[in-house]
């Protein structure tokens, strides 16, 4: 192997120019897909790192405006949910609800301490809406279902509030002020982005007043395989709202429904295609570095008849002087690559720190996937550029040798 | 027996087929030096191809070293040339790019020698050709001579049955021409079997038995070059 790797150093170094002119084209085209492939990495991750906030297994559905007449009745009714529609969705759609929350919100509540306070609001939610919210507790507990059942005055906490209002991280057990009520704080939360106080969802109802009235429902469909499932459950829930509420099942403004299930697959399918549409472009100007490689290769092969004439004359087998040209255009390609691929990576980190800042691009880096499947299209795409010149080679016969040059 | 062709026949395919070499017979024992002589298109290069298992042949048979060298895969070809012959050639065919031991090692590493075991060895050679000193030299670094000297110790490496040479002073001045064949002719004392072809008749007469081809037969097989002097003198500008 050695000895291999020695024979092709020592041509390479005999065509120093001509292996570094067309080594420039591999590099470019190498350089041209780490590039790409890693900003193509970081939209992926900034796509990821917003839905990891956000529960991609539900809907949320809202009352809205009807614009179709229904069975006599005019359009433009505004439709409201009520409490009671959360068993109806629930029980009329018992294949597909695999949980379910309504919340009552109120962003200007303060919460209070003999010390201090926060404002920030709170949100009176079912257990389910742990998951929803995409929330994750740092200690204690969440709402549970004894909590809705007995009312009872409990609030989570999300963490900056705790610290801000006991000054220490984990205050469970002590007392708040809220809307002139007591509450006991159960648990911690953490969160990106919502700093709202979860308080049991009929607590919350008897805070506003006791109303029946819903904003939003959001229905967990943990078992939803495929864009066509989550749609059909969409319409599902149309069709049984419709019935309640006395609207057309298609009139879509009737409600809003937002379906985050169909959204996070079409997101997914499109960054899958953006992925495969950088990886054809990228391998479309790769492919003009190894016609490159093989235009070389060929001329080489020409130019070595005499040689490799010699060579067969000496004893060398058919194989030999195969193995050898497709390694030297797999070594050419492999050197000049692997430059493309630092370079790659030096730019890749430099747009790394430029988009710091941008929410949709996160650590546009070159992972070690991109590494290999970088180096495995490398030894193919070298390994391919030599094949003809190398089958050319095959057709030298050892009388060569004898020619005069 | 080194060499032994009975009735070999061979002709290029064509729209007038040429018919180069016509129920040859030729017998060479070990250890001789040999010269093969004719005009060019007389066929003698066709028989050393033929000799050298870098061509085929038509009809007849062609031992060597008691092996029939007969529809050869490629592979058994290229493996027979290796162990069983050396070639020196007219312009040397040195690979310009590797030093005068790296070229004398190739043959070794065809066979799959380590690379510090053939290089030992191409030394050894060298030392022999009294090259030793040109051993990190380049081709393009040595003169014709050195050049010749190196392509033979190249010959040498493999130990090999029988040394081919295809006009080995071609290339070379009449001084350097006589080092040359006093090379061969020491390798000869020392019991190598040489066949050097050539239309030089100066280098004939250096060797023990000239063989002469005319359009494509072997016109007298068995004359040595003291009984043949008119046909020397009268070739030979010189």
């Amino acid at each position: 192997m050695t000895d291999l790797i020695n024979e092709i150093l020592a041509t390479l170094r005999h065509n120093k120019l001509r292996t570094a002119l067309t080594g420039f084209a591999v590099s470019w085209g190498i350089f041209l897909l780490i590039v790409l492939l890693s900003v193509s990495e970081g939209l992926l991750n900034g796509m990821e790192s917003m839905f990891s906030q956000r529960d991609t297994e539900s809907m949320t559905i809202e009352g809205g405006w009807t614009h179709k007449p229904y069975k006599g009745l005019t359009d433009n009714r505004q439709i409201t949910l009520r409490e009671r529609d959360i068993d109806i969705i629930r029980n009329r759609n018992s294949n597909v609800v695999t949980r379910i929350t309504a919340d009552i919100r109120n962003d200007s509540a303060t919460i209070s301490t003999g010390k201090d306070y926060v404002t920030g609001g709170y949100q009176g939610v079912y257990p389910s809406a742990l998951k929803s919210d995409g929330a994750t507790i740092m200690e204690g507990r969440f709402i549970n279902d004894n909590d809705i059942n007995r009312d009872r005055r409990v609030i989570v906490l999300h963490k900056d509030n705790a610290r801000n209002l006991f000054g220490k991280k984990y205050p469970i057990g002590e007392l708040v002020k809220m809307n002139g009520l007591t509450f006991t704080v159960v648990g911690v939360y953490n969160h990106e982005w919502n700093t709202r106080s979860y308080i049991p969802y009929t607590t919350a109802r008897n805070l506003t007043g006791g109303s029946d009235k819903v904003k939003r429902i959001t229905v967990g469909v943990d078992n939803l395989k495929n864009v066509e499932e989550g749609t059909a459950a969409e319409q599902s829930f149309y069709s049984t709202l419709g019935n309640e509420h006395q609207f057309d099942s298609s009139d879509e403004s009737a409600l809003h429904i937002w379906n985050r299930f169909n959204q996070y697959l079409k997101q997914s399918s499109a960054m899958g295609a953006l992925g495969i549409a950088i990886w054809i472009i990228g391998m479309l100007t790769m492919l003009s570095g190894i016609v490159g490689v093989s235009n070389i290769m060929f001329v080489s092969v020409r130019e070595r008849t005499h040689e490799i004439g010699v060579r067969r004359a000496i004893g060398a087998r058919p194989l030999s002087i195969l193995k050898q040209v497709i390694l030297e255009s797999v070594a050419i390609t492999t050197l000049f690559g692997y430059i493309g691929i630092v370079a790659g990576v030096i730019i890749a980190q430099g747009i790394s720190v430029i988009t710091r800042d941008m929410p949709f691009i996160k650590d546009p880096s070159v992972n070690i996937t991109i590494a290999i499947q970088v180096t495995v299209v490398l030894i193919i795409a070298g390994a391919l550029a030599g094949l003809f010149p190398a089958l050319k080679s095959l057709k030298i016969k050892p009388v060569e040798a004898l020619r005069d040059e | 027996m080194i060499i032994d062709l009975k009735n070999v026949n061979k002709s290029y395919p064509g729209a007038v087929p040429l018919h180069v070499l016509k129920d040859v017979n030729l017998q060479i024992d070990k250890g001789e030096l040999v010269a093969i002589m004719g005009a060019s298109g007389s066929g003698k290069s066709t028989l050393l191809n033929i000799l050298g298992i870098l061509d085929n042949y038509d009809s007849g048979e062609y031992h060597l070293n008691g092996i029939l060298i007969r529809n050869l895969t490629e592979n058994k070809a290229a493996d027979l040339r290796n162990y069983l012959i050396g070639f020196v050639f007219q312009s040397f065919n040195l690979i310009n790019y590797k030093n005068a031991l790296e070229n004398v090692a190739l043959p070794l590493f065809y066979r799959g020698i380590s690379r510090k075991k053939r290089n030992a060895l191409a030394m050894e050679q060298l030392e022999r050709m009294g090259m030793a000193d040109r051993a990190t030299h380049l081709p393009g670094e040595l003169s014709g001579g050195q050049k010749q000297r190196v392509a033979i110790a190249r010959a040498l490496i493999t130990n090999p049955s029988i040394i081919l040479a295809d006009e080995p002073t071609g290339a070379l001045d009449s001084k350097t021409s006589k080092e040359v064949m006093e090379v061969f002719r020491q390798l000869n004392n020392e019991g190598r079997t040489i066949v050097i072809v050539t239309h030089d008749p100066g280098v004939g007469e250096q060797t023990n038995r000239i063989i002469r081809i005319s359009d494509g037969r072997i016109v007298t097989p068995d004359t040595t070059v003291t009984s043949q002097p008119s046909i020397v003198t009268s070739n030979n500008p010189q």
